[in-house]
């Protein structure tokens, strides 16, 4: 009797196996897309775990060198890494070293001696060493693809420290897929082009698109900063440099006054550009 | 002293007669070495996640495998009822605690060998440097950690009832010491008042644990530990176990071992 029990049971199994394996694949194919293993194990916290190896790779690009739950908060809430990329978009020196920094005076003896244990010592990872925080921004960006900060320092120090613009690219495209309305990877996959692979053209057709998609959230009253219109613009008056091409580099020019916080040196600029296409070419 | 490393000798014989070191040194150097073989945006030298996570594991297990062994050391005894025998030799009760502890940390001190040489394996495999004042020196303050850690279970064996309980607590505390610790004072002088006073007294009267997680130098290669400071804090991871196998001497000479 129990043999009978048994046969019948695995038999009910396998065909069930049988009858439900397809419409498994099928939902799975459905949802494999958009929801990966990590976001369906955790749902929306993995949101907040995404942030703390945003963090941990900000961590890591001090050596150690950082703030815990229980140290003063981050000034403006952004990372050093963030920091260093905007200064280095701005051509400028990278921000103050901190020297004690959110440690401050030891409180006691117990601190004093403590602090021999751990780093204390304001440092920033260069060049090769850079590499290490990857694996945490690769992790963050796998947990929210929305976090485009973690694409846009993965970019930065993938194309400048590592030499790695295919990676960086191909990073910003993932981001892209995932957040297909963002300016900020469309003007940093521009400097990929322009700066890494010397295609201005190319890079000039990104700044465009990302200039249309700014506009798009400014009609729209999601109020984007005006700084990103800026360095977008500011990357166009670039490539129609490196093209030679006055007409339109005129008319960028214009754009940027709009909205430069210094509009007196571009007015200068755009005098150059127009003594420049009035002067009769030599060839 | 011979009773003390004859008991001693028992334990180490039990350590690497249990399954528990096994399995766990497998299982970090198991999943150590899958996190190894995933690549990041087509680099192979990138090494820090992988030093960070194996620390992390070491971690994990040596605490593991120095609560569960201290923790069940007297009970286990009072339980089998060879605490009888072994109390009638004669061997003192202080003979005892210090057999055991001194088993203990010995059998945690074979284990943080074999994990730290797997650890430096497979960091050089990456790095392809060997540094080993560093390794040396973390090690040595683990071990020293784990010393304070075992006295602290074996005091919770002979305070505690249940071993269960006794681990659970000991490792609340440990974890929470390693987490918080080193913050208490400023909590306490954010708080103010009676309250930030009581917190004050227990921030200078914990085993300042966190002292020997020195982690994040090795990770990020920042290079060796003053000997003095060495010294320093092995001194006060000496001083504190003493205290902590004292205050355990004193409850167990008291207490009574029918069950």
């Amino acid at each position: 009797m129990i043999k009978l029990v048994l046969t019948v049971l695995f038999a009910g199994c396998f065909t069930l196996a049988t009858v439900m394996d397809g419409q498994v694949r099928e939902l799975r194919a459905r949802t494999q897309g958009s929801i990966s293993i990590l976001a369906t194990l955790l749902g929306d916290s993995r949101r907040m775990f995404a942030n703390h190896f945003y963090a941990k790779a900000d961590a890591y690009f001090h050596s150690g060198f950082y703030p815990g739950i229980f140290d003063t908060a981050q000034a403006e809430g952004k990372s050093h890494m963030e920091e260093e990329r905007e200064a280095s978009e701005r051509h400028e020196a990278d921000h103050d070293e901190e020297g004690e920094g959110f440690l401050g005076k030891p409180k006691d003896w117990i601190d004093r001696f403590g602090r021999h244990f751990y780093p204390t010592t304001h440092t920033h990872l260069e060049n090769a060493n850079q590499r290490e925080i990857l694996p945490w921004l690769r992790l963050s960006a796998n947990l929210d693809p929305q976090l485009i900060q973690t694409y846009l320092n993965g970019s930065f120090y993938l194309r400048t420290g590592l030499n790695k613009p295919r990676e960086a690219e191909e990073f910003l495209r993932e981001g892209l897929r995932a957040n297909p309305d963002s300016y900020e990877l469309l003007l940093e996959l521009g400097y990929v082009y322009d700066y890494n692979k010397n295609d201005p053209q190319a890079a000039r057709r990104l700044w465009e698109l990302a200039l249309q998609k700014w506009k798009k959230q400014d009609a729209a009253g999601l109020n984007p900063p005006v700084k990103a219109c800026v360095e977008i613009l500011d990357g166009l008056v670039r490539a129609d440099r490196q093209q030679n091409d006055l007409k339109q580099l005129l008319s960028d020019l214009e754009a940027l006054k709009m909205v430069s916080p210094n509009p007196e040196s571009i007015e200068k600029t755009i005098q150059e550009a127009r003594d420049q296409l009035a002067a009769p070419r030599k060839d | 002293m011979n009773n003390v490393f004859a008991i001693a000798g028992v334990v180490i014989k039990e350590l690497y007669r249990r399954k528990d070191f096994y399995v766990l040194f497998v299982m970090t150097a198991l999943l150590s070495l899958l996190l190894g073989s995933v690549r990041f945006f087509n680099d192979d030298e990138i090494v820090r996640y992988l030093k960070e996570i194996c620390l992390l594991l070491i971690w994990i297990s040596t605490l593991v495998i120095a609560i569960t062994t201290a923790a069940r050391q007297i009970p286990a005894e009072r339980e089998s009822r060879t605490i009888f025998p072994l109390l009638a030799k004669p061997v003192g009760r202080w003979e005892l605690i210090a057999g055991k502890f001194t088993g203990c940390w010995l059998a945690c001190g074979i284990a943080l060998v074999v994990f730290y040489f797997f650890f430096g394996l497979l960091t050089a495999s990456r790095e392809h440097a060997w540094p080993g004042t560093t390794y040396y020196q973390a090690m040595w303050l683990h071990w020293i950690c784990l010393g304070m850690v075992l006295a602290l279970a074996l005091l919770g064996s002979v305070v505690f009832t249940a071993q269960s309980s006794n681990a659970t607590i000991c490792f609340i505390v440990v974890v929470g010491i390693l987490f918080v610790g080193g913050h208490l004072h400023g909590v306490a002088l954010a708080m103010g008042g009676v309250g930030g006073d009581i917190v004050s007294a227990v921030y200078y009267g914990i085993p300042h644990l966190e002292w020997y997680d020195v982690r994040d130098l090795v990770i990020h290669n920042w290079g060796r530990i003053d000997w003095l400071i060495l010294g320093g804090a092995t001194l006060y991871g000496m001083l504190y176990s003493g205290f902590l196998l004292g205050l355990t001497w004193l409850v167990f000479r008291r207490k009574a071992l029918t069950l």
